[in-house]
């Protein structure tokens, strides 16, 4: 039902410095709200705001009700949608507080990694070459990570052929968060999460680590499988 | 390429705000000066706070910044101002740091340190009482006390702590100028004669670590003399001090029976060296909220935290707080975060982390972490 | 058959079987109506006689008198009509009374028949000019105001105490309303003859009844049955906390500094220290007995007085940035070190 919702053209389309991943701004709600369906979402950034201020689209909804945001919907300057999805991944029980000060402490230590390597490269050349932001290394980790077909299985004559096919965008940035949550979760029991997290994150970023491997593991056997292609619309 | 761009300005956004400044001699450092880091030799550092002193956090930051800088703020300034001013003949003046948590009490002890250093104070430097009476590492050993009635010894604590004030002191203590003023028999055999230089005391402390509350007790005592009779000035700095009075301890005996601060040897020895019955010595105590456990913690001033005991203990004491960023040291922190490469972005967002941070040095340092 | 016609929908699945029905159906209604013909009269047999008995009657109107409510003269003495209390009378009341609830755009029922009017209590017996009558009457039975009770300050000053009760009026069939019982005595404390000690001792007596902003002890009393018996006991009770609080019990002398209701400096620690500091600066070594540290006499320790009343306020005000700024202030006076600067 919930998706039988009128989304507003804002809310589907969304242009962020760093975002090229596409994570929705908007909720569904797993459960029905109070809120009816003509509510409309609420818009919390000011670089939104400000385009629709530009695009009069503001008198339009001006007249219409709107949900009111959430806790995490901020108009920070360090709202990320992404980092939010991903700390949305690693929470458990409904325990946001703990999840958030994990990927933070994640954060922390990519920072405190690179800092250091970038004091240690020798010629600027180097320098310039390390990546110092780490939300752009979770960024540029998760793009690594995505993978582009995926294997579904079909049944054709009493057996099931693991059929290579296309993969919607949501579909690849959940394996790919869910792929990284997995490799940081097989670690010793006296690693913490943030240490190990934070490693992935830079491997995958390189592209390397168990993460790419896994990606490029299913690509492999997409391509291997190729011959099953046809069972998709036979 | 953008980021490279991003960086140049970063850079130039940094430059446009003065936040350094050459002057590393606490006791040249002049009004000015506040709000401008300055920048620790790496081998006084190393003399100095090589076993503990800093903050965890802080210490951290100094490997991820490949220095140690350390902010000159007022109440510091203030501090070596009065010691300056001070008439070393009367009675040492006990000075108690207070601030809310995260302000900064700590480096400000940690500055004052090192201008004492400079000065050529003997230091009694003890980086965090709540570190003998609160924390039980698996290593803890306790013994009960030969020479103190009821009481409980801390050997390795206070073993550790030699140490400490035999790093700290070494010039001091190398020249040998300081004797021991009376013998100390220890056992049969083993004793310190009157007369043997302090180190060598110290030594035993170390090498027989059975004896090490004992001859923490002696070497106070024995400054407190030395001091008294001009032979050097002394420094005293104990952080986390409300710890010695909060009503228990979380140690407990082989009987299970909790141990009460004063039970402590190195409490009474302590609590000796900070009374005011002594001259030529200066004595700088922090009251801090996180020296105690969470249910006393409601207040950030120091009669609440020093219960009336140590209040009375200590009147009359100069409090002096040391608070939140202002305006001029919070730009200047950010603009040093901005050069360490540690907060990054527009410069438009020192605004909003100065809102979320309320201006508290320890969270805007946690927030700038994950960005 | 009829009866299979009457309730046959026609359907267009089985239009065959259909069509036969109604053709077998036509014939029979053919039959019947040829017959009808045939005969010239068919009489029915009327066995209630309906048409007679409604003829009969006759709608006969009553000769109902007008309302009383619509004869009333415009000028009447309304205190007569209605003399008492007493339920609504719909005929009584010359008034184009509504009451009731209704679903949107309807008018709520009028006053006849109404129930909801009748319940309620009214007050139509206690109309202003009836009051200011009855007021009339009373006044030859009133003594005179005082005259030097002129003012408010005046009657406080001569009746510090002020019972505070309601009485209630209604139209119920008793006259007796639960609440009237209630009794309040109100009553400043700085009115009271009260010593320092009494003083304190009775605000602890009456705990949550002292208000310290308006400074008034306010007394209720509700568990008598009658307000007599309330007012009774508030007097009572007055006077019961008030000869307790001049009472000193042998365990009032148990109180001790702990309890820290007042700081006295000249007592304390604080005292001793400051003494003892003293004397090291001036090189003396005394050893003072406690009678001579509260006997000594600090006006001879420069800025002494000050660090006194520095103390003073930091424990006996609590806590504050105000206060701890203003010992800071004070003890630095005293050891002679420079003023903290304003950090700017």
């Amino acid at each position: 039902m919930n998706t039988l919702r009128i989304l507003p053209k804002y809310c589907c389309k969304k242009t962020q410095r760093f975002c090229r991943l596409p994570v929705s701004q908007n909720r569904f709600y797993a459960r029905p709200t109070s809120f009816p369906d003509f509510f409309q979402n609420p818009v919390f950034r000011k670089e939104d705001q400000a385009k629709l201020v530009e695009t009069t689209d503001l008198s339009k909804l001006a007249a219409v009700p709107v949900k009111p945001p959430a806790v995490y919907e901020t108009c920070s300057a360090y709202h990320d949608p992404l980092v939010n999805k991903v700390i949305n991944h690693v929470m458990e029980m409904g325990k946001k507080q703990l999840a958030r000060s994990l990927v933070e402490k994640a954060f922390e230590n990519i920072k405190r990694i690179q800092i250091e390597r970038y004091h240690l490269a020798s010629t600027a050349e180097e320098k310039n070459k390390i990546e110092l932001n780490p939300k752009k290394v979770l960024h540029l980790a998760i793009e690594n990570s995505k993978p582009l077909l995926q294997l579904s299985p079909i049944k054709r004559g009493g057996i099931t052929y693991q059929v290579p096919g296309p993969i919607t965008e949501k579909r690849s940035l959940f394996l790919a968060i869910k792929w990284l949550l997995e490799a940081t979760n097989e670690k010793e029991r006296t690693i913490h999460f943030p240490e190990q997290f934070a490693w992935e994150l830079l491997d995958a970023a390189n592209n390397t680590g168990k993460v790419v491997k896994k990606k490029q593991d299913l690509h492999r056997q997409c391509e291997a499988n190729r011959a099953y292609a046809h069972y998709r619309w036979q | 390429m953008l980021s490279r761009n991003w960086r140049h300005l970063c850079r130039r956004y940094s430059q446009a705000v003065t936040f350094r400044t050459t002057e590393a001699s606490p006791a040249q450092q002049n009004e000015k000066q506040i709000g401008l880091f300055y920048t620790m030799n790496q081998e006084t550092c190393k003399q100095l706070f090589s076993q503990g002193g800093f903050p965890k956090s802080f210490q951290k930051q100094t490997k991820t910044f490949t220095e140690t800088a350390i902010m000159i703020r007022q109440p510091a300034l203030d501090l070596i101002n009065c010691i300056k001013s001070s008439d070393f003949n009367k009675p040492a003046i006990r000075y108690v740091l207070y601030g809310e948590k995260g302000t900064g009490k700590s480096l400000t002890m940690a500055h004052l340190l090192h201008y004492a250093h400079e000065d050529g104070y003997l230091i009694v430097h003890v980086p965090w009482v709540s570190e003998w009476l609160r924390r039980l590492p698996r290593s803890k050993e306790m013994s009960n006390s030969q020479t103190h009635e009821g009481c409980v010894d801390l050997p390795l604590d206070a073993a550790s702590w030699l140490l400490h004030f035999k790093g700290q002191n070494q010039h001091i203590l190398k020249t040998g100028e300081l004797k021991v003023s009376k013998e100390y028999v220890w056992s049969k055999r083993e004793k310190t004669e009157a007369g043997a230089p302090l180190a060598q005391l110290v030594e035993h402390g170390i090498s027989r670590v059975k004896y090490a509350c004992d001859v923490v007790d002696a070497l106070i005592k024995e400054i407190k003399t030395l001091s008294h009779n001009k032979q050097c000035k002394t420094f005293v700095a104990i952080d986390g001090f409300n710890s010695f009075f909060y009503p228990v301890t979380r140690l407990s005996t082989p009987t299970k029976k909790k141990v009460k601060p004063e039970e402590v040897t190195l409490t009474t020895t302590f609590m000796e060296l900070t009374k005011n019955d002594w001259t030529n010595a200066v004595i700088l105590l922090s009251a801090d909220q996180l020296a105690v456990p969470d249910d006393h913690q409601e207040s950030h001033f120091p009669r609440y935290l020093l219960y009336k005991k140590g209040f009375e203990h200590l009147d009359p004491f100069v409090p002096v707080e040391v608070g939140r960023y202002s305006e001029k040291e919070f730009l200047s922190c950010a603009s040093y975060y901005r050069d360490r490469l540690w907060l990054r972005g527009p410069p438009e967002i020192d605004t909003e982390l100065k809102f979320t941070s309320a201006c508290n040095p320890y969270r805007f340092m946690e927030q700038c972490a994950p960005l | 058959m009829s009866v299979f016609i009457k309730h046959y929908r026609p359907c267009g699945l089985v239009s065959g079987f259909n069509n036969k029905i109604w053709r077998y159906n036509s014939t029979t209604a053919d039959v019947a109506t040829s017959k009808n013909e045939e005969d010239e009269e068919f009489r029915v047999l009327d066995i209630l006689k309906k048409r007679d008995r409604q003829q009969r009657r006759v709608a006969r109107r009553a000769d109902v008198q007008p309302d009383r409510a619509d004869r009333m003269a415009v000028d009447q003495n309304w205190g007569n009509v209605w003399p008492g209390p007493k339920s609504f009378h719909p005929s009584s009341v010359p008034l184009p009374l509504r009451q009731g609830y209704v679903p949107r755009g309807q008018a709520p029922p009028g006053k006849k028949a109404n129930a909801e009017l009748m319940k309620i209590p009214n007050f139509l017996h206690l109309t202003p000019p009836v009051i200011k009558a009855q007021c009339e009457a009373l006044k030859p039975f009133c003594t005179e105001w005082p005259k030097l009770l002129n003012s408010e300050e005046a009657i406080e000053k001569h009746y510090p105490v002020e019972i505070i009760s309601s009485d209630y009026c209604h139209a119920s069939p008793s006259i007796r309303n639960p609440l009237a019982r209630i009794v309040t005595l109100r009553i400043k404390l700085s009115t009271l003859n009260l010593d320092k000690h009494a003083k304190d001792k009775f605000i602890r007596l009456v705990g949550d009844r002292y208000d310290r902003e308006t400074d008034l002890v306010t007394i209720t009393a509700d568990r008598c049955p009658v307000k007599k018996q309330n007012l009774d006991y508030v007097n009572y009770l007055l006077t019961a906390c008030y000869h307790e609080s001049w009472n000193v019990e042998e365990w009032e002398k148990d109180k001790t500094e702990d309890d820290m209701e007042y700081y006295d400096w000249d007592k304390n620690a604080s005292k001793k220290s400051l003494v003892n500091w003293y004397l090291r600066t001036k090189n003396e070594n005394r050893e003072l007995t406690d009678e001579e540290y509260v006997a000594f006499d600090i006006s001879e320790i420069p800025n002494g007085e000050e660090y006194k009343n520095a103390v003073s306020n930091y424990l006996n005000d609590g806590e504050s940035e105000v206060t701890v700024k203003n010992y800071a202030k004070s003890v630095r006076k005293l050891l002679g070190l420079p003023e903290a600067k304003v950090v700017t």
